[in-house]
């Protein structure tokens, strides 16, 4: 399966587009959850204060996150968990495949866990002849389709009804309903099969305490508790950024999360678990192995700007307010992480030269800040990256990139131009002149055919916009004139 | 290199990539880094300012609350009539085709005190397996805090055998009294970290099981309970 499509971000977009069903579903998603996430907002006196007590929080992690994380480190050893250490998506694989085999597992199961789909554990475990079984019901949904997430909170959001009904039908062979408590029902009476025989469960990690060691784990299924309960082995991925200083910090980030992501108060499970258990006879799985993975995180550290990324807590708020992912989806992003975040972590975690489409996917409208529970400048992160893009240099390895010297040449002349008074006075002149020529019931049209021969590299912004004509006179001679007088005799009166 | 000298070089380089990492960051952190003190502040004032019987008591806080989350409060006044509670949910679940109701029980004392007083109901302990769990129609179970503002129950692993109980029966009943309920989610978790030594499990259950991965259909009880009943006992 080929992951990684962001290279051709356009021809997906466009594709999404023309797709009324998948827009359908993309509006009411998108529409459902941003109400629900306001409201959920504004049940709470202080929302704007958590908000900052939250970002003040990662912040401080971020700063000192080695101090952290061998914190984290200490006391989840000291109380019976096995740490692993991750450099990338691949390291982090072996290790869960290693595990697993010592356990001589042939069914893995699995809760859904944005971490493993960076890393695409499924397929490592596969390869090695291991069945592993996503639990999440949209997760289930997705791997029985072969396709990938297209919402981080609501995997299987571009799917109807009755393409599932269709789909369970052909796959588990069960007679054709468009009742979703039955197609409930379904998966619940098959999964609980897998849980009963899985040698291993693999789960993400919301919250690790380093104050204590605890990894905390949200959802509303129960899936998770079955993975973190039924199997023998427990293994959690778990991103290095994912540390917290305080198990109090706790009241903060439960306070957020569930109320940007779904907008609900709590999410009906959380999952505490500190070790391994401390008698034998408990339940629970015999080993918790927690895996810190890296996979380009620690770069981000490097710039206060790019390190906002780090403070993601993976809500899904600023893809229900992105306008952009509004139309599209998720899946013509390309990556594992869509909408407004996905198009600031993707660049950064993989491959740089494959994603550079992502960062001009959005207006720069601002939604994504406004929501973000951690306060992520998103806007600003896009514009920054644009910068590296654009200069082809900065922290990141852009050497491959196509660099446009069209846009550098354009934006210098610009900027000239602009800062000049006489030169802004005979271009504004200039374009006078020449918009006589092009002028069309008043509105400069058919722009792309214009630029088609002028300026080929303008055809992709122009496509689809007309231009407003210069008024045939300037807001200086307007000054000149009439306007400063009356001014005056304002002044006066 | 073997498996833990690999493990050793991972953690090494990865730490040492923070470091520098953070490193290049200082100069534009000058103005940028806060001082420390305060953010983990003592829990403010932060009740919900739409939750449902503010003012009223912490009870009738939590049940509005739980019932919001679809789950079902019910208040008694001692044991006796939560096992009268007990077995009225039980026989409201119909007659099973296997005759009487198999039921999980946790080793919670005020679930053990009651489990002599339910009727038509055959009794399956943790102890006796996972497998035996699959099967059982209803699950029993105490809780160690209750959490008004959100309708939450807090239970612990080191007090209660409690995680396969309270998980795969479709109906779960918690037995609580009311002195354990507390206003706020903060409270519960200082309560955690007040014992002392961790927990290995805590695990907060708001509601019975659900999803909306379907197109956005609400669906209750997709891999845990279906029904969650909370009795509180009044006065104790």
């Amino acid at each position: 399966m080929n992951h990684l499509t962001s290279e051709t971000f356009h021809e997906n977009a466009r594709a999404a587009l023309a797709d009324v069903q998948l827009r359908g579903a993309l509006r009411n998603a998108t529409s459902l959850f941003g109400e629900r996430r306001l409201s959920a907002a504004r049940s709470l006196k202080n929302w704007e204060e958590l908000r900052s007590q939250a970002r003040s929080i990662k912040d401080k992690v971020l700063l000192n996150l080695n101090v952290y994380i061998e914190e984290f480190v200490r006391q989840a050893e000291t109380r019976g968990a096995r740490i692993h250490w991750a450099r990338d998506g691949r390291e982090a694989n072996e290790i869960v495949c290693r595990l697993a085999k010592e356990r001589n597992a042939r069914v893995v199961v699995k809760s859904k866990s944005m971490t493993t789909e960076e890393i695409h554990l499924n397929d490592s475990l596969q390869d090695e002849g291991i069945q592993v079984i996503e639990t999440d019901l949209g997760e289930y949904i997705i791997q029985l389709a072969g396709e990938v997430p297209s919402h981080i909170i609501v995997p299987a959001i571009h799917k109807t009804k009755k393409q599932i009904a269709e789909l369970f039908t052909s796959e588990l062979g069960i007679e054709p309903t468009d009742d979703v408590a039955k197609l409930t029902s379904t998966a619940r009476t098959i999964l609980r099969d897998k849980f009963a025989v899985a040698d291993v469960g693999v789960s993400g990690v919301n919250f690790g305490i380093a104050e204590t060691g605890t990894i905390c784990i949200l959802e509303n299924e129960g899936n998770i508790r079955l993975t973190t309960s039924l199997p023998a082995m427990h293994i959690a991925v778990m991103g290095i950024e994912k540390v917290l200083p305080r198990f109090g910090d706790l009241d903060v980030f439960l306070k957020l999360l569930p109320r940007s992501g779904t907008g609900q108060r709590l999410t009906t499970y959380q999952s505490l678990i500190t070790g391994t258990k401390r008698r034998p006879s408990d339940e629970g799985p015999e080993e918790l192995h927690i895996i810190l993975l890296d996979n380009g995180r620690s770069r981000m550290l490097a710039h206060p700007v790019t390190r906002q990324s780090l403070a993601c807590i993976r809500c899904g708020a600023c893809l229900n307010a992105c306008p952009v992912y509004q139309q599209i989806g998720g899946h013509a992003y390309g990556s594992v992480y869509p909408g407004p975040i996905g198009a600031v972590i993707t660049p950064q975690l993989v491959v740089f030269e494959k994603t550079s489409q992502l960062p001009y996917a959005s207006s720069l409208c601002g939604a994504c800040r406004e929501v973000c529970p951690v306060k992520i400048d998103i806007p600003q992160l896009l514009l920054h990256l644009r910068t590296e893009i654009s200069q082809g240099g900065g922290r990141l390895d852009v050497s491959k990139l196509k660099r446009s010297r069209f846009e550098s040449t354009a934006f210098t002349l610009w900027a000239t131009i602009m800062s000049s008074p006489s030169l802004y006075n005979a271009s504004t002149k200039l374009g006078r002149l020449v918009q006589r020529f092009i002028v069309n019931k008043g509105q400069i049209r058919q722009l792309s055919k214009i630029s088609a021969w002028l300026f080929p590299a303008l055809k992709a912004w122009t496509n689809g916009r007309d231009l407003r004509p210069l008024d045939p006179t300037s807001f200086r001679s307007h000054w000149r004139g009439e306007l400063s007088r009356n001014v005056d005799e304002s002044k006066r009166n | 290199m073997n498996q833990s000298e690999i493990n050793e070089e991972a953690r090494q380089e990865i730490l040492n990539s923070i470091r520098s990492h953070l490193a290049t960051s200082v100069p534009y952190d000058q103005i940028y880094t806060k001082t420390d003190s305060g953010i983990h502040a003592a829990p403010f004032d932060d009740g919900d300012s739409e939750v449902a019987g503010c003012g009223e008591s912490l009870v009738n806080t939590f049940s509005e609350n739980l019932e919001v989350v679809d789950g079902h409060c019910l208040i008694v006044s001692d044991d006796e009539s939560a096992a009268d509670a007990v077995n009225e949910i039980i026989s409201s679940l119909g007659e099973t085709a296997l005759g009487p109701h198999r039921t999980a029980l946790s080793d919670a004392p005020i679930v053990q005190r009651i489990s002599g007083k339910l009727r038509k109901v055959e009794y399956v302990s943790p102890a006796d397996g996972v497998s035996d769990l699959f099967t059982c129609d209803v699950g029993i179970t105490s809780a160690q805090t209750a959490i008004a503002e959100t309708g939450t129950l807090v239970l612990d692993a080191s007090r209660e055998r409690h995680r396969l109980a309270s998980l795969l029966p479709p109906v779960h009943i918690a037995i609580i009294n009311e002195s354990q309920i507390c206003l706020t989610l903060a409270e519960a978790l200082a309560g955690i970290q007040a014992r002392g030594e961790i927990s290995p499990t805590v695990t907060f259950i708001t509601g019975p099981s659900r999803t909306a991965d379907i197109e956005l259909t609400l669906a209750i009880g997709v891999h845990g309970p279906q029904k969650l009943y909370v009795i509180v006992i009044k006065g104790m």
